[in-house]
């Protein structure tokens, strides 16, 4: 197991680098930050006095040399527009954006599994079918059209609901719902093919022939065995946490991690856009590390496995 | 509002609803010299020795100063309205006044052009902060030739210049020149901390500054104008347009800035709404730039402006509600009886553009345009309606899209025509034409053109002091960046509309500046 944990971590370094790597030549030969910071009227004095101060005159193997050692002394930089540091940005949104995408997950999980588990076992009935026709609209629905969708209905028709901004926990409501729809649909599909797949197999029969209650039959051999693909599923979801709420936070003028990406991208704030790549390929990985040990303890063939290995 | 809180003498608080708030994410007037700036700082947070007459003629008006004469052609006297109060309680004074043009605080050391520092002590920094490295280079942009500013006694100031300009008092009124609080900056630990709460003598102080969030601006009732009639005026960042506008018929927002013209029908619709619009002290304009082989020929570049119907773009994109200026001039030249009469944009007349291609032999040759995608309200539809309208000439103009400003700058790679704005900005053809196309401009730092008379005709209207001499020299740099040797074509001036609730009796300044004192808000 050590090993095992070992080979993950090392495999995890390995694409946290990989990522800053390209992050750093990718930004760099996209736009000049100080062109695109000073904007198109800057003083030609100003731009190279700029390029000065933030070393973007230096060969850029320099500058990635620099980016490395600053990178292991924990040090993320100051921020090229507001002459902060940059992980303090970073982490100052992270909760805003945790605060809708942690209760989407939950709506998510909580209605997107039971819903297709219920479908699965109600193959071919008029509750099977309402499910696969909403999960179908929830996933295909782009979160930016749903969002204006829901803002329309329940902000300016209603007006139950604020149509933006982060003010009271009222303006969460519509950021949560929209951002979980698309989930909800997508694990309902998920869990109920992982299902339907699962009841087929012969151990299923098995069990059944030797006269296990129907109950005990779905949740002691066919729920475990189908959760091993939607963990997959989840773990991604898990992995998004933190990056992927970008359209709903525009559209909601919410203002988390994904509205700061937006903006220091087009600004080229370096250290800004490094620290919150850092920030989540790190969720990424931790995600992914979590969803390998979860397999584990699901699927004892894949622990014997790795004993044996 | 409700009589109980009438009877209180209790004040309305507003939320603005605006695409950015600020570009660069600080408050400081020289950092963040933008379209955006001017509506968060003007007039409302800071306040200049001058102040521009936002509501009026964009002329000079008293402002911190009630008062003020020339001593000779490079040196003004001002003298400072007692008993202005800086946010902190502090009384303004020439101490202010003296380190708010101080190495310190924006020029960082750099020298005068054509002269020296004086009252070098004015320059010694006092405390170790670090200035961002933009800040002197846009200062020195404003103030070239400031050598120094003298505290003639505590409510008597005298700014010396290196050279004669007959547009210092203009300058005092631009975008930069105002005053903050000499104690506040010495007390903040770092340049950060000042510029997200900087102490100025506006109506409204900083009450929360959230980056790219929010900024919350609340009543200042020492305020030496009178007592603002709003409690607060939130200021929030809505990026999306449908998320401004949705807002505002929520009643959520009482305004919604940056509205683009396709969105007016559907405000004006709604009940106790309505839209206002009005032109801005800024020119859209195309440039050209003759370091491509192409557009070397002067022919072919009179050719591109000959062929552009600008009336059909101000109709068909901004719904008619802008105009074709005259030139790169702007109204507020007349204040200063600069204006050249029956100066006009190239007229629209496509068989003369035809004419003049044979004339210069042109073949069909691509010239690229390098396009951001609407950086300028209507940029991309503007340009999509540019190439086809060259295409009916003759011309074989080739869309770029680029990302940033960066990429549309990038040396590497021919360069063709691009999108500029062009602002006015001390009521003189200095702004935009000298700042602009002269020998410091950007056009010509940028090497996208360059001409030799012009540059001279630049310094006479850098220098001079005769009115006559410099009107005549302006006219004639007209003559050659608009017709003879096309640095540059003016397409339409630039225009903004704001939604806003109909019971709010508020008026639109001609600029995005948003006047909330109490000359402009009855309600």
């Amino acid at each position: 197991m050590p090993k095992f944990i070992l080979a993950k971590l090392a495999r995890a370094f390995l694409t946290i680098m990989m990522v800053m790597t390209f992050a750093f030549i990718v930004l760099r030969l996209s736009g000049d930050p100080a062109q695109v910071l000073l904007g198109p009227d800057a003083p030609l004095d100003a731009v190279i006095a700029f390029r000065e101060r933030w070393g973007l005159n230096d060969p850029i193997w320099k500058q990635y040399l620099a980016y490395l050692t600053q990178i292991m002394r924990l040090d993320f930089g100051v921020s090229m527009r507001s002459q902060t540091p940059a992980i303090n940005l970073v982490l100052e949104r992270v909760p805003a954006t945790l605060a809708l995408t942690i209760p989407a997950l939950i709506l998510k999980l909580g209605i997107g599994i039971p819903a297709g588990v219920y479908a699965a076992l109600h193959r071919g009935s008029l509750a099977d079918r309402g499910v696969i026709m909403l999960s179908i609209f929830g996933f295909t629905i782009p979160s930016f059209v749903l969002g204006l969708v829901l803002v329309l209905i329940f902000a300016v028709s209603l007006t139950w609901l604020p149509s933006g901004g982060q003010d009271t926990y009222w303006h969460a409501v519509l950021p949560i719902i929209t951002l979980s729809i698309g989930g909800i649909g997508i694990l309902a599909r998920f869990s109920r093919s992982a299902m339907i797949e699962v009841l087929g197999q012969p151990y299923i029969r098995t069990a059944m022939s030797k006269g296990l209650p129907w109950r005990d039959v779905v949740w002691k051999h066919a729920l475990p065995n189908a959760a091993v693909p939607i963990v997959t599923l989840v773990g991604f979801m898990v992995g998004a946490l933190i990056a992927g709420a970008v359209v709903v936070e525009s559209i909601f003028a919410w203002p988390g991690v994904g509205r700061l990406i937006v903006i220091s991208v087009a600004n080229r704030d370096l250290a800004v856009v490094q620290a919150l790549l850092l920030v989540i390929a790190a969720s990424m990985v931790i995600a992914n590390l979590l969803v390998d040990v979860a397999y584990g303890l699901l699927d004892p063939r894949l622990r014997s496995k790795r004993a044996a290995h | 509002m409700p009589r109980s809180l009438m009877a209180q003498g209790a004040r309305r608080s507003i939320t603005i609803a605006v695409q950015k708030i600020t570009n660069n994410g600080t408050l400081d007037i020289w950092n963040e010299q933008s379209n955006v700036g001017e509506r968060v700082f003007f007039p409302n947070l800071w306040e200049g020795l001058i102040e521009r007459d936002w509501m009026g003629n964009q002329g000079p008006v008293p402002g911190l100063a009630t008062e003020w004469k020339r001593i000779d052609d490079k040196t003004i006297e001002l003298k400072l309205r007692p008993g202005v109060k800086f946010h902190n309680g502090d009384e303004m004074t020439a101490e202010d006044v003296v380190f708010s043009f101080s190495d310190e605080r924006v020029f960082a050391g750099t020298k005068p052009s054509n002269g020296t520092t004086l009252y070098e002590e004015n320059f010694k920094p006092q405390t170790a902060k670090e200035l961002p490295a933009v800040v002197p280079g846009v200062a020195r942009r404003l103030w070239p030739a400031l050598r120094g500013v003298e505290a003639v006694d505590k409510y008597t100031v005298r700014f010396h210049n290196a050279t004669p300009d007959v547009t210092l008092e203009g300058r005092l009124y631009a975008f930069g020149s105002q005053i903050t609080s000499k104690r506040a900056w010495d007390e903040a630990a770092t340049y950060a901390i000042w510029a997200a709460k900087p102490v100025t003598t506006g109506a409204y102080r900083v009450e929360e500054f959230r980056p790219d969030v929010s900024l919350t601006l609340v009543a200042f009732d020492e305020y030496w104008g009178g007592r603002p009639p709003l409690e607060r005026i939130r200021f929030v960042e809505v990026p999306e347009v449908a998320g401004r506008v949705n807002g505002l018929l929520s009643g959520e927002y009482d305004f919604a800035c940056d509205l683009p013209p396709d969105q007016i029908a559907a405000v004006q619709a709604a009940p106790g709404l309505e839209v206002q619009s009005s032109t801005i002290w800024n020119h859209r304009i195309t440039t050209f730039n003759t370091q491509n082989e192409v557009l070397r020929d002067p022919l072919v570049r009179r050719a591109m402006t000959h062929s552009i119907d600008r009336q059909a773009i101000v109709d068909a994109l901004w719904g008619g509600q802008t105009v074709v200026p005259a030139g790169l001039q702007f109204e507020s030249f007349r204040t200063a009886d600069m204006f050249v009469e029956g100066w006009s944009v190239p007229e629209y007349n496509p068989e003369l553009a035809r004419d003049l291609l044979k004339q210069a032999g042109y073949k069909g040759d691509v010239i690229p345009y390098r396009l951001l995608n609407n950086y300028y309200t209507n940029q991309t539809p503007s340009a999509q309606i540019l190439v086809e309208m060259w295409k009916q000439t003759g011309l074989n103009v080739e869309i770029q899209m680029k990302e940033n400003w960066g990429q549309i700058h990038d040396p590497e790679g021919t360069k063709g025509v691009r999108d500029w704005s062009a602002s006015n900005t001390i009521n003189d053809p200095i702004t935009p034409l000298v700042v602009q196309f002269g020998p410091n401009g950007e056009a010509q730092q940028k090497r996208d053109w360059s001409n030799a008379e012009v540059n001279q005709l630049a310094a006479v209207m850098e220098t001079s002091t005769d009115r006559a001499v410099r009107k005549k020299a302006f006219a004639r740099m007209l003559e050659i960046c608009e017709r003879e040797d096309p640095a540059y074509t003016v397409l339409h001036q630039n225009a903004v509309f704001t939604g806003v609730k109909s019971e709010l009796k508020w008026k639109a300044a001609p600029a995005f500046a948003m006047d909330f004192r109490p000359s402009n808000w009855k309600l």
